[in-house]
């Protein structure tokens, strides 16, 4: 099964080495310290990385964001959290590169994306902290990161926090860190955004961000998530779950499609536009995409929801000439290191011109661990002109 | 007198008392044996809390067990093993024997019927190996299975119970199974048919539907009149993963257990409590494992497989009635398979049926050592046997080499601890 890679972190690296972590040692950090600095102040000897790593619509820019989205002023004296210093992010949700999303690493070295050794073994550190807060309150941060580079010397951990909606004065932030395998961490801290989620940009300030020895953590369980759990509801929702970056088969054959489309939505202002072009242009004569926790997770990660509380998954689709044939669409499935818990699903599927619920019936699944929120998938065997079809209002209940 | 009239009315009451204790018990030990009598020679056992357990000759029966398909290299599927002169089975069998298996699965017995009886006496006369004799009904015919058409469900059901008629009374089988995967034709993924009244439909799911109906309702016919002509062995619905359970569900009251093939990796995730919610029966793991060739790294990985079978055997005690914590409902499993089959890859070209071939057939991320090979095409069908064969002959066949998972399953099974002081694993994956 080919799988494309297209959002969040895609940038870092394509070639992930699971279970065959090379041999690599970095430098111990741990023992009697009780904090160790990503950023505290512009000219702080506590600072351990570097904001190098740009990604995204900002890939290949400079601080100044000068091909980019992003720009960012290290050294922000406009109400630093403490000391003098904090960092400024203007996020211009321009898409400049056309993606749509854009983020920021701190590396060590810098500009490492994994293919040289470096980075610390923080092994004893618990937590990492961070103070934040946006200019107008309402900016809306993806993803905060720790850890997650991969290439030749991958980090030992990737943990992630968010969506996060920022308020207009200064908060802390916490990523649990506790049981987690610190002993080689390259990519410190990074945050990922997107312009769904700020169509009029976003300007933010970050401060003190550093690990911490905390005793009193606990290794973090997962909760069961509340119902309603939506996948999709409007494109600039901070209530969307899963990213639809498992793209499957004749990848290329929905490159024109719209996760943000506003041809007659059913509900809110945005819809998912697919379009299928049928063409086999991979090859394989039929294509999919997966939605997954985190984007581009194939079992590889411990990641995931409990949705333990759902009973059903609904969805709206329509086609835009009625017709067009879905061979499945379904929830879990995913197998891997990390699998999904369980699988369900309905198809084939004839969609209707106009809006239609269905339902995936979720009765006695173990929905305990679900990387794989959501999926369809179709052939050109039954689609030989191709297939355009929307979705929209996708979630647990 | 008197004290002696009463010694001696006494007397005859403890007589007549003992006389109608030792009639009681002998009464209740006819019936007992009436009752021991009346028992099938192998059936299942209904236990508390839906737990199930396999009865064989009076005792419960683990199935530990491993598809038997000997095919020397150079040959390939076509090859009547069931007449090699050299007996492959009593090689095998000794082998068997030493690693613990008790139970062999065979997809379907050879044409001839005293070769059959030989293969199946030799390994329970010699090795106390029972086995499971299955029947593809018709799956594989060219140009697909009609299970809609009478003439067609006629003909598979003449063909079952012949070879009912022939094997229901070897003291060494165990059970039958109906079918393989064959469930996926109602699908439409492999082997599609269909049926004029099927075809009228519009809705594709709701052909699905009646496809699925169909077939499981044909097996269930096989398996009550199956059940007819002998009462001493359980009919197994075979079945790809529990893709359609819940039809048969409707129409499968004569099916006493269900035998999934399952390939999830390391573990069988939710198998067990999803069948108690779509198909509640017994179950036993009719193919399950993992092959030895890591084609990520492309070579030879006897590590990876002896890892997955472990968690998979693993997790078939978690099952078993006897476990406290599992679903109870687990009867055993059938380890897929007993030897390398060399002429799987392409199975029309002569020349192959010699080469180890190393090209991956299909894709798991289940397997997830090696899923990074080009393609993702990570599962290597030439190399699922925990036995090696070598083109080196000894008496005559193939020199049998045990690889490292023969070894690891075989003290699994002489100590099967599912849990080591809260580690789960006793056997980890290491390059």
């Amino acid at each position: 099964m080919k799988k494309l890679s297209i959002i969040a972190v895609a940038g870092l690296c394509v070639i992930a080495l699971v279970g065959f972590v090379f041999a690599q040692t970095a430098t111990k950090v741990a023992g009697e310290l009780k904090s160790f600095g990503v950023y505290t102040d512009k000219r702080s000897p506590d600072n351990h990385y570097i904001p190098s790593g740009w990604m995204g619509d900002n890939a290949s820019a400079d601080a100044q964001g000068t091909t980019g989205d992003i720009f960012l002023d290290d050294q922000s004296m406009d109400n630093p959290h403490s000391g003098t210093t904090c960092i400024k992010f203007v996020y211009t949700a321009k898409r400049t590169k056309g993606l749509g999303w854009s983020g920021v690493y701190w590396q060590n070295p810098a500009n490492n994306w994994g293919s040289k050794k470096g980075g610390f073994d923080l092994t004893g550190m618990a937590k990492l902290t961070f103070w934040a807060r946006g200019a107008k309150g309402g900016e809306v941060i993806q993803k905060f990161i720790v850890g997650g580079i991969k290439s030749t010397y991958p980090d030992s951990a990737s943990v992630e926090m968010g969506p996060v909606e920022l308020t207009d004065t200064w908060k802390q932030y916490t990523i649990n860190l506790a049981g987690k395998d610190l002993s080689y961490i390259s990519g410190g801290f990074g945050w990922v955004t997107t312009a769904d989620l700020n169509p009029n940009g976003a300007t933010f300030y970050i401060d003190d961000i550093k690990f911490e020895a905390d005793p009193t953590m606990k290794p973090e369980t997962k909760k069961q998530e509340n119902i309603p759990f939506y996948i999709y509801t409007d494109k600039s929702s901070i209530n969307n779950h899963f990213t639809p970056s498992g793209w499957m088969g004749d990848y290329d054959d929905l490159k024109q499609s719209d996760f943000a489309s506003t041809e007659d939505p059913y509900l809110g202002d945005s819809c998912i536009k697919i379009i299928y072009s049928g063409k086999a242009t991979n090859g394989a004569r039929w294509a999919g995409i997966y939605w997954q926790n985190p984007a581009n997770n194939w079992g590889t990660i411990d990641a995931g929801y409990d949705l333990s509380k759902a009973t059903k998954l609904t969805f709206w689709a329509r086609g835009s000439k009625g017709g067009e044939r879905i061979e499945e669409f379904k929830i879990g499935g995913i197998m891997g290191e990390y699998s999904d818990s369980d699988t369900a699903g309905i198809g084939p599927v004839i969609l209707n011109k106009e809006w239609t619920q269905y339902t995936i019936d979720l009765k006695g699944k173990d929905m305990s661990y679900i990387i794989g929120g959501f999926c369809w998938a179709t052939n050109v065997d039954v689609n030989p002109e191709g297939a355009t079809f929307y979705l929209d209002e996708i979630k647990y209940e | 007198m008197k004290s002696s009239t009463s010694k001696n009315k006494v007397s005859q009451v403890k007589v007549t008392g003992y006389s109608l204790t030792l009639l009681l018990a002998c009464g209740l030990f006819f019936c007992g044996c009436l009752s021991i009598q009346a028992k099938p020679k192998v059936y299942i056992k209904k236990l508390k809390h839906q737990h199930y357990q396999l009865i064989v000759s009076g005792k419960p029966y683990i199935i530990k067990g491993v598809c038997y398909s000997p095919i020397p290299i150079g040959q390939n599927h076509e090859y009547d093993w069931w007449n090699d002169p050299n007996k492959p089975w009593l090689a095998d069998g000794k082998l068997m024997q030493q690693m613990g298996v008790n139970t062999v699965r065979i997809y379907q017995p050879g044409e001839n019927p005293e070769a059959v009886k030989r293969v199946i006496r030799d390994l329970y006369n010699n090795y106390g190996i029972r086995v499971i004799l299955g029947h593809w009904l018709g799956f594989w015919e060219y140009p697909c299975p009609f299970y809609g058409d009478k003439r067609f469900q006629d003909k598979i059901k003449k063909e079952v119970l012949e070879m009912v008629n022939l094997y229901k009374d070897e003291p060494g089988l165990l059970f039958w199974i109906l079918g393989n995967e064959n469930n996926y034709s109602c699908m439409g993924t492999v082997n599609p048919w269909s049926s004029e009244e099927i075809d009228k439909e519009p809705d594709p799911q709701k052909q699905k539907i009646m496809r699925a109906k169909t077939y499981y309702s044909y097996v269930n016919e096989l398996a009550k009149e199956i059940h007819q002509v002998d009462p001493q062995h359980p009919v197994a619905l075979g079945n790809g993963e529990l893709v359609g359970l819940d039809i048969a569900n409707q129409v499968c009251p004569d099916i006493d257990l269900v035998a999934c093939i399952i390939y999830r990796g390391k573990t069988f995730g939710n198998l067990f409590n999803s069948l108690k919610a779509t198909f509640n029966r017994p179950v036993v793991l009719s193919e399950f494992g993992a092959d030895s060739y890591n084609a990520y790294l492309m070579k030879e990985d006897q590590n990876m497989q002896a890892f997955f079978l472990e968690s998979q055997c693993r997790q078939i005690y978690e099952n078993l009635a006897t476990s406290r914590e599992g679903a109870g409902s687990c009867l055993g499993g059938i380890i897929f398979e007993w030897t390398d089959e060399l002429w799987k890859h392409n199975p029309s070209d002569p020349q192959g049926w010699s080469v180890h071939d190393t090209e991956a057939g299909w894709s798991s991320g289940s397997y997830y050592f090696d899923i990074q090979a080009p393609k993702n095409m990570n599962m290597n069908e030439e190399w699922f046997g925990i036995v090696a064969l070598s083109p080196e002959l000894e008496n005559g066949i193939n020199k049998r080499i045990p690889k490292k998972a023969y070894y690891v399953i075989r003290e699994f099974w002489k100590n099967p601890l599912t849990k080591v002081k809260g580690k789960k694993a006793k056997w980890t994956y290491s390059k």
